[in-house]
């Protein structure tokens, strides 16, 4: 009995093994991978603004491209999240309050190719028209997809960390006189602050990380926009370039390399952020 | 406007909002639906796609994904409940589960595409099954193994501490108290966890795109060394055919039967869960 115990513990360790070496080995073969082309470069590769298969690689439209469609669907994504989450936490009966959060967690759950197929028929012909451009996909149009992708994430998460603060704050406010209205936006707002943070940087590490949706969209193209701020003009984000040109050289060549030291650079600020997020959400948890 | 009509206007405007947002999901799925009909004839499922995805139905696309989807559960689900198991009964160190959790959260939140690239580089190169659905479905087994995790870690926390400690006071094993306590009490949180996995599964399109699929050439792989057709891939592909309406249609077609498998994987998630678990609860 005993000796069967110990023998299954280890059956179950060696499993557990394998799954932390899952974590272990990607992070490995992203370092392992992108070694020869810093070597080559050093830390020109993040700062180089041509990236010309076989004559040079450098990552800063890639980089640049990434960050500004995430703040930007940070940007639009916010108001409205904060604003329904509000009202889903403090004024719905806790039936409809239910059956809202189950409409969220499905709509988070639609494939990302189906909001690309939505957004190369109809949001980047919207933007196309209203904004009179030559060519719809651009960084706006990205941004406004991801922000619709990452809205059920975020929204889910900073109205969990909303009804986390506790009655008593409530009932407080109340008792002092403060309507409803007032309670949930000087009382509650600002105790579920942190709460909130963890729910958008959750969402920003999604919306990084998102591929095949940004990928219709953006525009594929390896340039700084010119001016630097001009957001209605065709860029690159690092899972797009991934997902564009891996499949021409996998597996080998310095292209490949360069390739997957963007994807550690991904793969790091993704990390990063993701890390941060779960760290505020805890934070609230234990209030 | 006193501040009481201010605030009424305010719950009116979020009321409405809140509506909007709801009806998102409606209007997701009309929209594709409307989009896909003339695609949609009675044969769409039955049907080998014809002339490069323009017509014919999506029969064989259907079978590449159900194929990838569970092939990546059954990989995947001896692996999430062992590790579970061994965290929760095993595992004495605080900092040694602190780095479990960790691990998890982060095989979590990386973008699925390094799974694609890292998985195909470490299967397909370095293992040598090239690209197939073997591939595939190993790569998307480490994508899920999170989620699946997730539920099993929860019901085996929500398990009352007295069941384990009856099993203790009856003198069972440590096995015997896995066997025959934790893995019946806890099963629905294993369902749970494999539907939402197997949703997951199907919705991914960026970690199988060059590693595992094809567009056309082969219908259903007949070796280990294949790749399939998946309804990812055939979306991806005529999405970017955008002038000719007839592909267009056949991705819509295509995307609403993914969506629709999707939603019903997790809707059946979530029926399981509820009801099972008031069974486990008895």
């Amino acid at each position: 009995m005993k000796n069967e115990s110990q023998c299954m513990m280890w059956v179950f360790a060696c499993l557990n093994f394998m799954f932390l070496c899952c974590m272990g080995g990607l992070f490995f073969f992203l370092v392992h991978e992108s070694f020869p082309i810093i070597k080559l470069y050093g830390l020109d590769f993040w700062f180089g603004q041509d990236w010309w298969v076989g004559e040079t690689y450098g990552a800063l439209p890639m980089l640049y491209g990434s960050t500004l469609v995430t703040a930007l669907a940070c940007l639009l994504v916010l108001p409205l999240a904060l604003a329904v989450a509000i009202f889903i936490s403090e004024f719905l009966t806790s039936m409809n309050r239910r059956f809202v959060k189950a409409v969220l967690e499905l709509l988070a759950g639609v494939p990302g190719i189906v909001y690309g197929l939505l957004g190369v028929t109809f949001l980047s012909l919207w933007i196309k028209d209203i904004f009179g451009l030559l060519d719809g996909n651009t960084l706006v149009t990205a941004a406004c997809l991801l922000s619709i992708m990452i809205l059920p994430t975020v929204l889910t998460l900073s109205e969990d960390a909303m009804r986390a603060v506790p009655a008593e704050y409530r009932e407080n406010a109340l008792g002092l006189g403060l309507s409803k209205w007032q309670t949930a936006i000087t009382v509650v707002l600002p105790q579920a602050l942190p709460g909130i943070m963890g729910a958008v940087l959750l969402g920003i590490g999604r919306a990084m990380g998102e591929t095949i949706a940004v990928m219709l969209v953006v525009g594929s193209l390896d340039r700084i926009p010119d001016p630097w701020f001009n957001i209605f003009s065709s860029a690159q984000t690092i899972p797009s370039k991934l997902g564009r040109e891996a499949a021409e050289s996998i597996g080998e060549g310095t292209h490949w390399s360069a390739l997957m030291a963007l994807g550690l650079t991904l793969f790091l600020m993704v990390l990063v952020i993701s890390f941060m997020g779960n760290r505020f959400l805890k934070r609230e948890r234990k209030l | 406007m006193s501040a009481a009509a201010f605030e009424r206007c305010m719950i009116i405007f979020l009321s409405l909002l809140t509506l909007l947002i709801s009806s998102l999901l409606l209007i997701i799925l009309v929209t594709v639906f409307i989009k896909g009909l003339p695609a949609l004839h009675s044969g769409f499922f039955m049907e080998a796609s014809e002339n490069f995805g323009r017509s014919g139905g999506i029969f064989y696309q259907l079978m590449g994904t159900l194929l990838l989807m569970t092939g990546a559960v059954l990989v995947s689900l001896p692996v999430a409940l062992g590790s579970v198991i061994y965290q929760t009964q095993f595992l004495k160190s605080k900092s040694l589960k602190e780095v479990c959790r960790l691990s998890a959260q982060m095989l979590n939140a990386t973008p699925t595409i390094l799974f694609g690239l890292v998985g195909y580089l470490f299967f397909g190169v370095y293992l040598k099954t090239g690209v197939s659905w073997v591939t595939g479905s190993l790569i998307l087994s480490i994508m899920i193994l999170p989620t699946l995790q997730i539920s099993i870690r929860e019901a085996i926390e929500a398990m009352p501490q007295k069941y384990k400690d009856t099993g203790m006071a009856l003198g069972l094993s440590r096995w015997e108290q896995i066997k025959s306590i934790i893995i019946p009490q806890c099963y629905y949180g294993i369902i749970t966890g494999v539907f939402l996995g197997l949703a997951r599964a199907a919705g991914e399109t960026a970690a199988i795109m060059f590693a595992a699929t094809t567009f056309s050439g082969i219908q259903f792989p007949e070796t280990f060394e294949d790749p399939v057709p998946t309804l990812q891939t055939h979306m991806l592909v005529l999405t970017q055919e955008a002038a000719n309406p007839k592909a267009i249609a056949q991705a819509w077609g295509a995307g609403w039967v993914l969506l629709a498998l999707v939603f019903i994987l997790t809707i059946t998630a979530w029926i399981l869960r509820s009801r099972l678990k008031m069974e486990a609860e008895l």
